[in-house]
C-alpha cells in the first residue's frame, strides 16, 4: 500500500503503478582535493546499507541550456576521451540488489529498481527523497572534511522508468497512452521522444522535462511499453536544499504528466486512488 | 544511469534497416563545429604551468557547458569564435567582427559573464551575468556575424 504521509494531495496516486526503476540524482564539481583513490572512502560512508560495489562506465556531465531552438546535439562527436577524464562510476548496492547510490567525481544518484520475480514494492518517493537528502549532506561533510567547501550542485534529475507490461491482451496502444491514435494505422512499432521546457515563477528557464516511449520485451519475452520520464536542470542555488526542492517539484510534474498521458482505462488497470 | 538489465530494443522491429543510398539535402554541416571541437580538444590537455604561472587545463565540465551553449547561440552558418583558456580551468569565447564584439567567459557551469558591444552602440556596452538561459546571446551573436555593417556602408 502506497505511504501516504507527506504526500502531496493535488497528486495523482496508484495502488500498483508500472514503475520499474526510480533515479534520483545531482552533478556537481568536482570537489577540491578530491581523488580517484578517495572513491573507497566515500563507500564507506554507505557501506553499512550499500555492503556491495560494482563498477561502471562513468557518465559524462549533461547540462540543459536554453536559447536558439533544437538543432541536434554535437556532444556525440567529442573525442575526449571521457573516461581518461572521469574515474569509474561506482554501484554501491544494498544487499537485496534493489537499492544501490551511483557515484562518480561529479555525480551522486540514488536509485530504487524492481528486480527478481518483480514483487519486491517501490518504497515510495517521500522515504527515497529522504534517505537521498541524509546520503548528500553525508558525502557533504565527506568533501568539507578534504577542505572547507560547499559541493557546488550544478544539475538535478529524476527519472520515472515505467514498465507498461501485460499487454498481449490489447492490442491499441492507444489503450494505454493518450498520445497514440492507432484508429486510423495498425501500429508495428513505436519509438517517441519528446520534450518541454520547464519555467521557474519569474517564467524564466530552469530544465526539461523528457518523455521517451518505445516497445521492448521483458526479460520473459512478454511485450511492454516503456515509457521514461525525466526532469533536469539547474537548480536555484548550488546547496543541496535547492537540489532537493527541484527534485521534488520534478516528481510532482511527473507524475501529473504521466496520469495526463495515460487513459483511464490504464489507471483503472494500475488502481488509481485519486 | 538507469540501473535496470531490461533489454531494450523494439519487440517487433528486427528487420534490418539500409542506409539510404541518396544524400539528404537538408543536412548541413555546422560551421563552427568542427574547428571548436578541435581548439576544445586541445585545451581540456593543456599541462599545468602552460600559462609560465600555475595554469591549469580547461575543465571537462566547463568545456560541455561551452558546446551545450554554443548549440544554443550558433546557428549552423555561424563562424566559429575564438577560444582562450583561463588559468583555473575557466575558459573565454570571443567574436570580433566588422560589428562588433562579443565575449562570454564560462567561469563554471551556469555561471557566464556576458559583454556585447555593437559598432552602431554609443555606450561601452552590455554587461549580462547569466546562468542557462542564452537567448540574449543568440540575438548578440546575430547581430555581430550576420549583415555586416562593411557590406551595408559598401551598399549604400
Amino acid at each position: 500500500m502506497p505511504d501516504t504521509l507527506n504526500r502531496p494531495d493535488y497528486l495523482p496516486d496508484f495502488n500498483n503503478p508500472p514503475l520499474n526503476e526510480v533515479v534520483l540524482g545531482v552533478q556537481f564539481s568536482q570537489p577540491n582535493g578530491y581523488q580517484q583513490i578517495l572513491a573507497g572512502k566515500v563507500w564507506d560512508l554507505f557501506r553499512e546499507d550499500y555492503p556491495l560495489v560494482q563498477e561502471q562506465m562513468p557518465l559524462q556531465p549533461t547540462f540543459e541550456v536554453f536559447g536558439l531552438p533544437s538543432q541536434g546535439t554535437i556532444i556525440n562527436h567529442l573525442n575526449f576521451g571521457v573516461g581518461s577524464l572521469l574515474h569509474s562510476r561506482y554501484w554501491f548496492l544494498n544487499k537485496n540488489g534493489d537499492e544501490l547510490i551511483q557515484f562518480q567525481q561529479n555525480r551522486l544518484l540514488h536509485n530504487w529498481r524492481k528486480i527478481g520475480d518483480q514483487a519486491n514494492q517501490y518504497p515510495r518517493f517521500e522515504s527515497m527523497i529522504q534517505r537521498f537528502e541524509g546520503e548528500l549532506n553525508k558525502f557533504q561533510n565527506y568533501v568539507n572534511s578534504l577542505e572547507t567547501q560547499e559541493l557546488q550542485i550544478n544539475q538535478c534529475e529524476i527519472s520515472y522508468i515505467n514498465h507498461i507490461v501485460g499487454i498481449n491482451g490489447i492490442t491499441n496502444f492507444s489503450d494505454w497512452l493518450n498520445f497514440i491514435s492507432d484508429e486510423k494505422m495498425m501500429l508495428d512499432d513505436f519509438n517517441l521522444r519528446f520534450s518541454e521546457v520547464i519555467n521557474n515563477n519569474d517564467n524564466k528557464p530552469i530544465g526539461r522535462l523528457v518523455c521517451e516511449t518505445s516497445l521492448g520485451i521483458t526479460k520473459e519475452s512478454n511485450c511492454m511499453i516503456l515509457c521514461t520520464f525525466t526532469v533536469r536542470g539547474a537548480p536555484e542555488s548550488n546547496t543541496i536544499n535547492s537540489a532537493i526542492e527541484f527534485i521534488k517539484k520534478g516528481r510532482d510534474l511527473i507524475v501529473c504528466r504521466f496520469s495526463e498521458l495515460t487513459t483511464e482505462k490504464a489507471h483503472e488497470k494500475w488502481g488509481r486512488l485519486k | 544511469m538507469i540501473a535496470s538489465n531490461t533489454i531494450q530494443f523494439p519487440s517487433k522491429a528486427s528487420k534490418k534497416i539500409e542506409p539510404s543510398p541518396r544524400i539528404t539535402l537538408s543536412e548541413k554541416n555546422n560551421v563552427w563545429q568542427e574547428k571548436t571541437i578541435k581548439r576544445l580538444e586541445e585545451l581540456i590537455r593543456l599541462e599545468i604551468g602552460w600559462d609560465g604561472y600555475q595554469g591549469i587545463a580547461v575543465s571537462l565540465e566547463n568545456v560541455l557547458f561551452t558546446l551545450n551553449m554554443l548549440e544554443k547561440i550558433c546557428k549552423w552558418n555561424t563562424e566559429a569564435p575564438q577560444i582562450v583558456p583561463g588559468y583555473s580551468g575557466d575558459l573565454q569565447v570571443e567574436w570580433h567582427t566588422l560589428n562588433g564584439d562579443l565575449e562570454l567567459h564560462v567561469e563554471k557551469p551556469n555561471k557566464v559573464n556576458a559583454w556585447f558591444w555593437h559598432v552602431k552602440d554609443d555606450s561601452e556596452g552590455e554587461e549580462l551575468q547569466l546562468k542557462n538561459d542564452f537567448s540574449k546571446v543568440a540575438e548578440w551573436v546575430k547581430a555581430i556575424t550576420e549583415s555586416p555593417v562593411a557590406a551595408e556602408s559598401a551598399a549604400a
